[in-house]
């Protein structure tokens, strides 16, 4: 009975762990191709929420669900949950600090664009 | 067939992708045009190297290990928040 | 033996990228370039210090380096100018 347990966790952790590769190669290599800062954003939120944040808690699955480790087992999937909200509360508070400081002190070209809200709200200058 | 080697397998089998992210990343972190780029990368390169981190802790058999993750989630956020700061007062101040 | 390999080839290919950006921080005119290299320097120094099953090492090395030593740079560069001439 603990023994199917186990393998429920460990086989429900591998597939988060699985979506997070794949978040993972998808935003490296949008990260190489996107043409911009403001396009790379996006790649930064694919890569921190789908990419870091699912696989965490996956690992924290597959931790609870691995007998061999002893039982400091739960203190590494309690800790993986801890990292997991943890990343999921920074990364976006840290990307939308950044963003707004490049927007603001115009660090970064906004060349390829489709449309910009906030300069219209303000004025309707182009940049 | 054994738990132990079937996490083990899949945790191997599981590298070499994480491997290819992490190039992509610091190529865009050496090469990127502007600096808000290389913080982007380095940032992404760190979050994913945290969830990387843990998994080598399965791999190991060493479950005190995890609080490097957390660290490293941390501090990385820092070095964002000091990058918009920077940003920020040389628009106002200067 | 698996575990050795890979633990060897860990920190192989990290020191490889440690070097490449600690040559691309000596070598950086933008010296807000230079810091950010010296942040991929410390990522690639945390991932061999982890391999090398040393997590006190980790917990200070993470702190100052990827922390405090940024934000000392930072706070110089503002006083000092951004380029190097």
């Amino acid at each position: 009975m603990s023994s199917l347990v186990s393998w429920i966790l460990v086989g429900v952790g591998q597939a988060l762990v699985i979506i997070g590769i794949f978040c993972d190669l998808a935003a490296s290599i949008m990260m190489l191709r996107l043409p911009n800062f403001f396009a790379r954003l996006h790649a930064l939120t694919v890569g921190s929420v789908g990419g870091a944040f699912i696989p965490l808690i996956g690992a924290a699955l597959i931790a609870a669900g691995c007998d061999f480790l002893g039982p400091y087992r739960w203190f590494m999937a309690g800790g993986a949950v801890v990292t997991a909200i943890i990343e999921y509360v920074l990364a976006g508070a840290g990307t939308h600090a950044i963003a707004r400081a490049v927007y603001r002190a115009k660090a970064a070209p906004l060349k390829p664009i489709v449309a910009d809200k906030l300069a219209e709200d303000r004025g309707g200058e182009e940049r | 067939m054994n738990l132990a080697t079937w996490v083990t397998d899949f945790i191997v089998f599981s590298m070499p992708f994480y491997f290819a992210a992490f190039a992509l990343y610091i190529a865009r972190a050496i090469k990127g045009p502007t600096v808000p780029d290389m913080v982007l990368a380095v940032d992404a390169l760190s979050y994913d190297l945290a969830a990387f981190l843990v998994l080598l802790g399965i791999l190991f058999r060493a479950p005190i290990m995890i609080p490097c993750a957390i660290v490293l989630v941390l501090w990385v956020y820092a070095l964002d928040i000091y990058m918009a700061k920077y940003f920020e007062a040389g628009e106002i101040g200067e | 033996m698996m575990a050795v390999d890979i633990v060897m080839g860990l920190l192989a290919a990290s020191a490889l990228i440690s070097v490449i950006a600690t040559v691309l921080a000596v070598q950086a005119r933008d010296l807000l370039k230079a810091v950010i290299f010296s942040a991929l320097q410390s990522v690639a120094y945390t991932l061999m210090y982890f391999m090398l099953m040393a997590p006190d090492i980790v917990l200070v090395y993470a702190a100052v380096a990827v922390g405090i030593y940024p934000l000392i740079l930072i706070l110089l560069i503002k006083k000092v100018g951004r380029y190097e001439v």
